[in-house]
């Protein structure tokens, strides 16, 4: 599959990475990755619409709203298993993949 | 609520009742975000941002959809519009340059040698000032047509321009 792998799309993926299974939410994402809602939400989409990207709805509770989350679909980690070794660390900024290192 | 977070509401709603419907999930997993961002700015922000996410995913469902109906494969990409354009304006500056080079080139011939004055009907200034840059204008769109279009459409167009200006001050100035 093609798909250009930014900066940004890497560090979008290691906060997933951080913990596979979990599903997250896009404020989380937010935080963790340092990136704006311009910049996350389109890389989402893109992965969601290559179906690298699970998406669902959080089960309504009363009185709050439902959020949206985000996880990987089991394509899309072993999209990430193949292309993230082939970079190196030093290509990679932001508090993610510092998090990760750390 | 403050005004900014207010603002940052109103908009990601407006935006969640437009998007085109491919878009309404994402729109409305947005607008929720905003409960949980803290400050109010940051909300505004969040929305601001929100708000370009969409439209660029919309700009590519129509670009897609575009595509898929049309046949047209190629649809222009920002670079290339980029291009055409830079091309058009640099024939437009060409036929310009051209331009002011008869006219130089009139201005110094008359003032080099004054007895050729153009006498009642200056047939020899009309040539060089109109004619003979019409007619390169015209033979250079036809050379650059097949290879760089719009260059050539950027000459035609000032040719046109020109000779609707000369032909308006031929009117004007007419007497008799």
């Amino acid at each position: 599959m093609k798909m250009r792998l930014s900066p940004q799309t890497l560090q979008i993926l290691d906060a997933f990475l951080q913990d596979p299974t979990d599903w997250k939410y896009g404020y989380d994402l937010s935080r963790n990755t340092g990136l704006r809602s311009g910049t996350l939400y389109p890389i989402l989409m893109r992965l969601a619409d290559r179906k690298l990207l699970d998406t669902a709805w959080e089960a309504a509770e009363m009185g709050k709203p439902p959020r949206h989350l985000y996880r990987l679909t089991p394509d899309g980690l072993q999209f990430v298993r193949e292309h993230r070794p082939s970079r190196s660390t030093e290509e990679l900024t932001g508090p993610a993949w510092s998090e990760v290192k750390s | 609520m403050s005004a900014a977070r207010r603002l940052a509401s109103r908009l990601l709603l407006a935006v969640a009742r437009h998007a085109p419907v491919e878009c309404r999930d994402w729109a409305n997993a947005m607008l929720r975000e905003l409960d949980f961002i803290e400050g109010d700015w940051a909300a505004l922000f969040w929305a601001m941002g929100s708000t370009t996410a969409i439209f660029r995913y919309s700009g590519c469902g129509l670009k897609a959809w575009f595509r898929k109906y049309s046949g047209y494969e190629e649809a222009l990409t920002m670079k290339d519009l980029g291009k055409q354009i830079v091309g058009l304006l640099l024939g437009i500056a060409m036929a310009v340059a051209l331009t002011f080079c008869a006219l130089g080139i009139l201005h110094l011939s008359l003032h080099l040698f004054p007895a050729l004055e153009f006498g009642g009907v200056p047939w020899a200034a009309w040539l060089i000032v109109f004619a003979i840059p019409e007619t390169i204008f015209i033979v250079g769109a036809v050379k650059l047509w097949q290879k760089k279009r719009p260059m050539a459409l950027g000459i035609l167009l000032s040719a046109i321009i020109f000779a609707t200006h000369f032909v308006m001050h031929l009117v004007s100035h007419w007497n008799g």
